[in-house]
C-alpha cells in the first residue's frame, strides 16, 4: 500500500471539501437517455391526472359478453377473460373480463399514487429523525439509531406481512408500513449526511456567531443535504413500487376491485402461459416508470459526482 | 484503536439485537386470533378455543411470555412449535428449521459463489470503460432487470426453461439425496432467478462506487501524475472501494436469507422465508419469532463484518484522529 | 353421484355410446364440460392395472402445521397421508355407500342410541402389533371432553362412552339418538391409531408405510406388505408434497415435475387437456356463498337478501367462471349430487337486476359491507361480478378483503355479510343439521326456524321414499327463501394428473375421489 496517495486533510475537511456549501445551481444537462425518461414521466403524470376520465370503461366493470360476439357467429356467450387487444378492448381483457387499459389508467392512481405518498412520508420521517439524531444528544442518537438498525434489520416483507396480517390491509397502512420501512435507510442517509454537516467548519463558525441551532438547520443543513436526499429520492419511489408489487404477489396490497398494476401482473399470471397480454401490459406499465426514473436519476447523479452511489447502500 | 471500534460494534451489535426481540415479540403479539382458532379452524366453538388455549399456555400475560422466551432463547433453546401442541405433542422448533436453514444455506450459498464474481467482473469492466457501448449495455440491461417485479422474472424464466424447453424442473423438489450435476440441475430455477435479480444490484453499486472513488482528490492526482488508468483502478480505486462493496455483498445475502419469499414461494422452495410466511399464516408465535430472529442475527452479523471490512480497508477510518 | 360411476361404467363396457353418455349425463343435471372430463375418466376406468411405479401428489396447502395425527388433520395433505397410513371403521366409497374397513359389521339398535362394531381380526399396525378394541376405544375416545383438540369433536358431543366389551366387540353408547353416526366415523379425522401411540409413523394401519415425513415439505411412504386387504396397492411407492402458488402447480404438472395436482383452477383446465394431461371433474355438493346474518343488519331485512339472491349471475359464473366445471346454485346446499334428496321441483333462482332492485329499494339500503376472503376456488370473483351487477343497478357494495388465515375465527359468523365455503357432506341430512339444525354449533346466517329443527329431526326416521323427497324439499325452500345463505354455484371437484396415472373413483367428498386413491391407482410405465 506504500503508493497510495495519503490524504493529508482530516477526515471532516475532507468531506467539507467535497460539499457544496450551498445548494448548486447549475444547469443539469440531461443525455438523450434522461430526456426521454421525462417525457415517460411527464406522460405518467398525465395519466394520474386524467386516467379515469379518458378510461373506456369503469376500472370494475366486467364486460358484458354481448360486447364480444363476433358478427354472424352463433356463439351467444362468447369468452370474454384474458382476451387479445381488440377495438372493445384496446389492450386486451383480464382474467374476470374486464378491460386491461382501463385498469391501468385508474391504476397509475393508486400505484403511482401510493407510492408517492409513502416516498414522501419516508423522507419526512427520515429526514426528521435523522437530523434530530445528527444534532441532538448523543443519547438521543444512540436511541434512534438503534432502534433504526433494528427495524433495518428484519426483512422488510417479513415486516410488512406481520404487520398487515396483524392491521389488516388498508391503503393509509399499506403507505404507513412503506413509509416506516423506507424512512430507515432514509434515516441512516440524513443522520450521517447531517453529522457531516454539523462538523463542518462553517457550521462551527456559524456557531461563534452565535446562531441558533435552528438557524443551523435550515440554512446550514437543510440546503446541503437537500440535493443529494432528492436525487435518492428517485432510487426510492422505484423501490417502494416494486415492494408494493411484490406485497400484491402475497396478497396483501390494494382492496378490490381497485386496479394496481402490481397487483394486477400478479391476478393475471394465469393467462401468461396461454400468451395472454394481461400480465404483460401492467408490468411494462411499472417498468417504464421505474427505468425511466432511474435514468434520470443516473443523469443527475453522473453530475454530482456519483457521490450518492455511497449513501444508496443502506 | 482497532479492538476499541471492534467493541464498541460488537456493544452496539448486541444493543440492536435486543431491540429486535422487543420488536418481534410486539409485532407478533399483535396478530389477531391464534394457533388455537387456527388449528380448530371453521368448526371451532368458543368452548374448545378457550380449552386448547390455555393448553398451549396463551392465557398468559404477553410480558410474562416474553421473559419467559428470551430466558430460552438466550440459553438456545427456540422453543416448541405450537404445531401439533393440540396432541400434546409439538416439535422443538430446531428441529422444524435445521432442514431449512440448510436448504436456505445451500441455495444463498450457490447463488453468492455465482453472482459475486461475475457482478465484480461485469461492474469493474462497465466501470473502466465508462461511456462506452459495453458500459452501456451493462447499465441499461442491469437497470431493465431491476425494473421489473421479480415475481414476473421467476414466472417467465419457469415458462422458458421448464414448461416450454424442458431442461429444468418448474418447481424445486428436493429427495434429501441430490449432489453435484443432478442438485445444480434441480436448484437451476430459483438460482437463475436470484443471480439475475441479485447480481443486477450489486453490479451497478460495483460500477458506482468504483466511478465514484475515481473522482476523488488523490486518484485525480495519481491520474496527474501519470500512472496508468488500469493500474489505477485495480490497485487503488478497488481497495478503496472494497467498503461500500462489501457493504451490498452483505444487504445482499441478507436478503437471500431472509427476503426471499416471492421466489421461495414460486418454486415451492422449503427455506426459511417461507417457513416463516406459513408460521404468520399458521399464528405459531414461538416459530415465526424464531425466523424473525434468525433473519435479524444474520443481517446484524452480516453488517458487523462489513463494517469490519470497511475499517480496516480504509486507512482513515482505521486511524481515526 | 352414484348413477354418474354406473353410466361411466356402461360406457367402459360399451353398453352406451358416447352420445348416450352424454345425453345421460345431461339429463343428470351434468354440464357439458364436466361430461367431457367424465368420459376422459371413464376411459381411464378401461387400463389394466400395472404394478409398480410411484407418483408425486402435489397438494395445494401445506405448512409446519401439517400432521400424522388423524385427530388434528384439517387439510387435503393431512387427509392424503391420513388416508394413506390408516384406515377407519367405516368408509364410504363410490356409490356413496358405507362399506366396512376396520369394523367387520356393525348394528345398531332400535332407536339408535347403541352401536356395537365387530372389529376385523388379524389386521396389523405398521409395528407389527394387532388391532384389538382397545385401540378403537383409545382412538375415538380422544374425541371426547371439552379439552379434546378433535377438530371434529362437535360430531360426538353426543357420546356417553365407546366401550370394549371383549377383544373384537366394540359398543358405542349414545346420549340421543343419531342415525348418521357411522357416517361421522367415515371423516378422515376418526381413523383408528394403536392405542397410547407415541411413534406417528408407525401408528396405522393403511396401504402404505410412512417412511419419513417433514412437516411442510414432503412424506414418503411404500407399499405396506403385511396390508389386511386386497384391493391392488399397485403402486410402489407415493410422495405427498404441496405447492401453495397454483400456478407453479400447474407449471409443475406441465414441466413432469410432479404426477397429480389438486385444486386446479377452471381457468387452467383449457392447458391441462391441451397439454395431454387429463382433468379429474367430479360433480360436488361443495360450494362457496355469501352469508347474511338473520339477527342484525343488514342481513335481518328479507328484502335485501332477497335483491341479493336475485343479482347473482348464476348461470355466467358457472359458464365463465367455473368454465363448466360446476353446477347453478339455488341458494340451499343440496344439490344434485346428493341424489334422491335434491329437489328438482324447485324452480331456479335467476339473474334478474329489475327484481333485485324492486327488492333493493324496498329494503331501504343503498349500500352495503361484504368481507371476502379466498377462502374457496372462485369466491372472490363472484363478489367482483356481484359488485359490478349491483353498481349497474345503483347499490354500492363495498368489498372488504380479508386473509383467509384467522378467517374463520375473526370474521366468519361475525361480520354481518362474510363469505363462506362447505365442503360436501355424506348425506343431505348432516349438510342441512350441521348448518341449519337446531343444535348445530355452525348456524352461520344465524337462522333459526322450529320447523326446520322438525323436520330435519322427522326425515332422519321417515323410510317411504316420497315423503322424505317432500319433506327434504320442504327443508331446501325454508332455507332457500328464508335463510340468509345466498348460494350461487356449487363447483366440482377439481383435479388434474399425468395420464399415466389411472384407477381414480368419483367420491365428491374430497380432492382425487375423496383422498382415498393411494391403494387403487395404477401408473402405467
Amino acid at each position: 500500500m506504500s503508493d497510495t496517495p495519503t490524504p493529508q486533510n482530516t477526515n471532516s475537511a475532507i468531506q467539507f471539501d467535497e460539499l457544496p456549501d450551498a445548494p448548486p445551481k447549475r444547469k443539469i444537462k440531461l443525455s438523450l437517455l434522461g430526456k426521454i425518461g421525462v417525457v415517460v414521466l411527464i406522460f405518467w403524470a398525465i395519466v394520474v391526472a386524467i386516467g379515469p376520465m379518458i378510461a373506456p370503461y369503469h376500472e370494475a366493470d366486467i364486460l358484458d359478453e354481448e360486447l364480444f360476439i363476433v358478427p354472424g357467429s352463433d356463439e351467444m356467450y362468447p369468452d370474454t377473460d384474458f382476451q387479445p387487444p381488440s377495438k372493445i378492448v384496446l389492450l386486451g381483457s383480464d382474467y374476470l373480463g374486464r378491460d386491461t387499459l382501463s385498469r391501468i389508467l385508474f391504476g397509475a392512481r393508486t400505484t403511482i399514487g401510493i407510492s408517492f405518498i409513502a416516498t414522501t412520508l419516508a423522507y419526512l420521517l427520515g429526514v426528521l429523525l435523522g437530523i434530530a439524531a445528527a444534532v441532538g444528544s448523543k443519547r438521543l442518537d444512540m436511541i434512534l439509531s438503534r432502534l433504526n438498525d433494528a427495524l433495518l434489520s428484519i426483512p422488510s416483507i417479513m415486516f410488512a406481512l406481520v404487520m398487515i396480517a396483524a392491521l389488516g390491509s388498508t391503503i393509509p397502512l399499506l403507505i404507513l408500513l412503506t413509509g416506516i420501512i423506507y424512512a430507515t435507510s432514509v434515516f441512516r442517509i440524513a443522520r450521517s449526511l447531517g453529522q457531516e454537516v454539523m462538523v463542518s467548519d462553517f457550521v462551527e463558525a456559524a456557531r461563534v456567531r452565535g446562531e441558533g441551532l435552528w438557524w443551523i438547520i435550515t440554512r446550514e443543513i437543510l440546503p446541503n443535504i437537500a440535493m443529494p436526499l432528492a436525487t435518492d429520492f428517485g432510487l426510492r419511489f422505484v423501490w417502494v413500487i416494486l415492494f408494493i408489487s411484490a406485497l400484491s404477489f402475497l396478497g396483501l396490497g390494494v382492496q378490490p376491485p381497485m386496479s394496481d398494476w402490481g397487483s394486477m401482473v400478479k391476478e393475471n399470471l394465469p393467462g401468461l402461459i396461454y400468451g395472454s397480454v394481461a400480465p404483460i401490459m401492467p408490468a411494462l406499465a411499472i417498468a417504464t416508470l421505474t427505468i425511466s426514473v432511474n435514468m434520470i436519476v443516473d443523469d443527475i447523479s453522473a453530475h454530482t459526482g456519483g457521490k450518492l452511489a455511497k449513501r444508496m447502500i443502506a | 484503536m482497532l479492538w476499541r471500534a471492534l467493541l464498541s460494534r460488537l456493544g452496539i451489535s448486541l444493543v440492536t439485537l435486543w431491540v429486535v426481540s422487543v420488536l418481534i415479540f410486539i409485532g407478533t403479539n399483535l396478530l389477531p386470533g391464534d394457533v388455537a382458532q387456527i388449528i380448530l379452524g371453521q368448526m371451532a366453538t368458543p368452548e374448545s378455543t378457550a380449552a386448547l388455549r390455555a393448553k398451549l399456555g396463551l392465557d398468559k400475560p404477553p410480558y410474562l411470555q416474553y421473559v419467559v422466551w428470551l430466558q430460552n432463547v438466550a440459553m438456545g433453546d427456540l422453543g416448541i412449535s405450537k404445531a401439533g401442541l393440540g396432541a400434546g405433542l409439538g416439535t422443538p422448533i430446531v428441529e422444524i428449521l435445521e432442514p431449512r436453514i440448510f436448504n436456505t444455506l445451500r441455495l444463498t450459498g450457490l447463488v453468492t459463489v455465482i453472482v459475486i464474481p461475475i457482478s465484480l467482473f461485469l461492474g469493474l469492466i462497465a466501470a473502466m470503460h465508462p461511456g462506452t457501448r459495453l458500459d452501456r449495455a451493462v447499465t441499461f440491461s442491469t437497470l431493465s432487470l431491476i425494473s421489473v417485479p421479480d415475481f414476473l422474472v421467476a414466472t417467465m424464466l419457469v415458462l422458458i426453461f421448464a414448461v416450454f424447453l424442458g431442461w429444468f424442473p418448474a418447481i424445486v423438489y428436493l429427495r434429501g439425496d441430490e449432489t453435484g450435476w443432478v442438485l445444480i440441475k434441480t436448484l437451476a430455477m430459483p438460482i437463475l432467478t436470484l443471480v439475475i435479480v441479485a447480481s443486477s444490484q450489486i453490479i451497478r453499486m460495483t460500477r458506482a462506487t468504483v466511478l465514484n472513488v475515481m473522482s476523488s482528490p488523490y486518484i485525480e492526482m495519481a491520474i496527474l501524475k501519470g500512472v496508468p488508468r488500469k493500474r489505477i483502478i485495480l490497485r487503488h480505486a478497488l481497495f478503496n472501494a472494497v467498503g461500500p462493496i462489501v457493504n451490498v455483498i452483505a444487504l445482499n445475502l441478507a436478503w437471500l436469507v431472509g427476503g426471499v419469499v416471492v421466489v421461495e414461494q414460486i418454486f415451492s422452495y422449503p427455506g426459511l422465508a417461507k417457513l416463516m410466511v406459513e408460521g404468520v399464516l399458521m399464528r405459531d408465535l414461538p416459530l415465526v419469532q424464531a425466523c424473525a430472529m434468525i433473519f435479524c442475527v444474520t443481517y446484524i452479523v452480516l453488517i458487523f463484518i462489513a463494517d469490519m471490512a470497511t475499517i480496516l480497508s480504509n486507512p482513515r477510518l482505521r486511524h481515526p484522529k | 353421484m352414484k348413477e354418474v360411476k354406473t353410466f361411466q361404467q356402461m360406457y367402459r363396457d360399451g353398453h352406451v355410446s358416447r352420445r348416450e353418455f352424454l345425453a345421460a349425463m345431461g339429463a343428470l343435471g351434468v354440464t357439458a364440460a364436466t361430461a367431457g372430463s367424465l368420459l376422459t375418466s371413464a376411459s381411464a376406468l378401461a387400463g389394466t392395472p400395472t404394478r409398480g411405479g410411484s407418483v408425486i401428489f402435489a397438494s395445494n396447502l401445506h405448512g409446519p402445521d401439517d400432521t400424522l395425527d388423524p385427530l388434528l388433520g384439517t387439510s387435503t395433505i393431512d387427509y392424503t397421508r391420513s388416508n394413506a397410513s390408516r384406515n377407519g371403521l367405516i368408509q364410504i366409497w363410490d356409490d356413496m355407500s358405507l362399506n366396512a374397513e376396520l369394523a367387520e359389521e356393525w348394528s345398531v339398535n332400535s332407536n339408535a342410541t347403541e352401536y356395537t362394531f365387530k372389529i376385523r381380526k388379524g389386521v396389523t399396525f405398521h409395528d407389527g402389533s394387532e388391532l384389538t378394541a382397545e385401540d378403537v376405544v383409545w382412538s375415538m375416545e380422544r374425541h371426547l371432553g371439552e379439552d379434546s383438540p378433535s377438530s371434529i369433536k362437535s360430531f360426538f358431543t353426543n357420546v356417553t362412552e365407546w366401550k370394549a366389551v371383549d377383544k373384537y366387540t366394540v359398543k358405542l353408547s349414545l346420549s340421543s339418538p343419531d342415525a348418521d353416526m357411522p357416517y361421522k366415523l367415515t371423516q378422515p379425522q376418526a381413523k383408528i391409531v394403536k392405542a397410547n401411540a407415541t411413534d406417528w409413523l408407525t401408528a396405522g394401519s393403511g396401504p402404505y408405510l410412512v417412511d419419513s415425513f417433514q412437516a411442510g415439505v414432503k412424506s414418503t411412504h411404500s407399499r405396506n406388505p403385511n396390508y389386511w386387504r386386497d384391493t391392488g396397492q399397485w403402486l410402489d411407492g407415493i410422495e405427498i408434497t404441496a405447492i401453495t402458488d397454483m400456478n407453479a402447480r400447474l407449471n409443475a404438472l406441465l414441466a413432469g415435475s410432479v404426477d397429480m395436482i389438486t385444486s386446479i383452477s377452471p381457468k387452467q383446465i383449457q392447458k391441462i387437456e391441451e397439454s395431454g394431461n387429463n382433468v379429474l371433474s367430479v360433480p360436488a355438493g361443495l360450494y362457496g356463498g355469501i352469508c347474511c346474518l338473520k339477527n342484525t343488519a343488514p342481513g335481518e331485512n328479507d328484502d335485501l337478501v332477497q335483491g341479493l339472491r336475485y343479482i347473482q349471475d348464476r348461470e355466467r359464473i358457472v359458464r365463465k367462471f367455473l368454465k363448466g366445471h360446476g353446477t347453478l346454485g339455488n341458494d340451499h346446499p343440496i344439490n344434485v349430487s346428493y341424489g334422491a334428496d335434491h329437489c328438482h321441483e324447485l324452480p331456479q333462482i335467476p339473474y334478474d337486476p329489475e327484481k333485485a332492485k324492486y327488492h333493493l329499494n324496498k329494503s331501504g339500503y343503498s349500500e352495503a359491507e361484504l368481507f371476502v376472503a379466498p377462502v374457496t376456488g372462485i369466491i372472490e370473483d363472484v363478489c367482483l361480478l356481484m359488485q359490478a351487477n349491483l353498481k349497474k343497478i345503483g347499490f354500492n357494495l363495498k368489498l372488504k378483503k380479508v386473509p383467509s388465515d384467522g378467517y374463520w375465527g375473526a370474521v366468519w359468523m361475525k361480520e354481518p355479510l362474510n363469505v363462506v365455503s362447505w365442503n360436501m357432506r355424506p348425506t343431505a341430512n348432516s349438510m342441512m343439521g350441521i348448518q341449519f339444525g337446531p343444535n348445530g354449533n355452525w348456524n352461520d346466517t344465524f337462522w333459526n326456524s322450529d320447523r326446520m329443527g322438525e323436520l330435519l329431526k322427522d326425515s332422519l326416521a321417515e323410510t317411504d321414499a316420497a315423503k322424505r323427497h317432500e319433506m327434504h324439499c320442504e327443508m331446501q325452500k325454508l332455507v332457500s327463501t328464508q335463510s340468509g345463505i345466498i348460494i350461487p354455484y356449487h363447483t366440482n371437484v377439481l383435479d388434474a394428473h399425468n395420464p399415466k396415472v389411472q384407477g381414480f373413483s368419483n367420491v365428491p367428498l374430497g380432492q382425487f375421489g375423496g383422498n382415498q386413491w393411494m391403494e387403487h391407482i395404477w401408473k402405467n410405465a
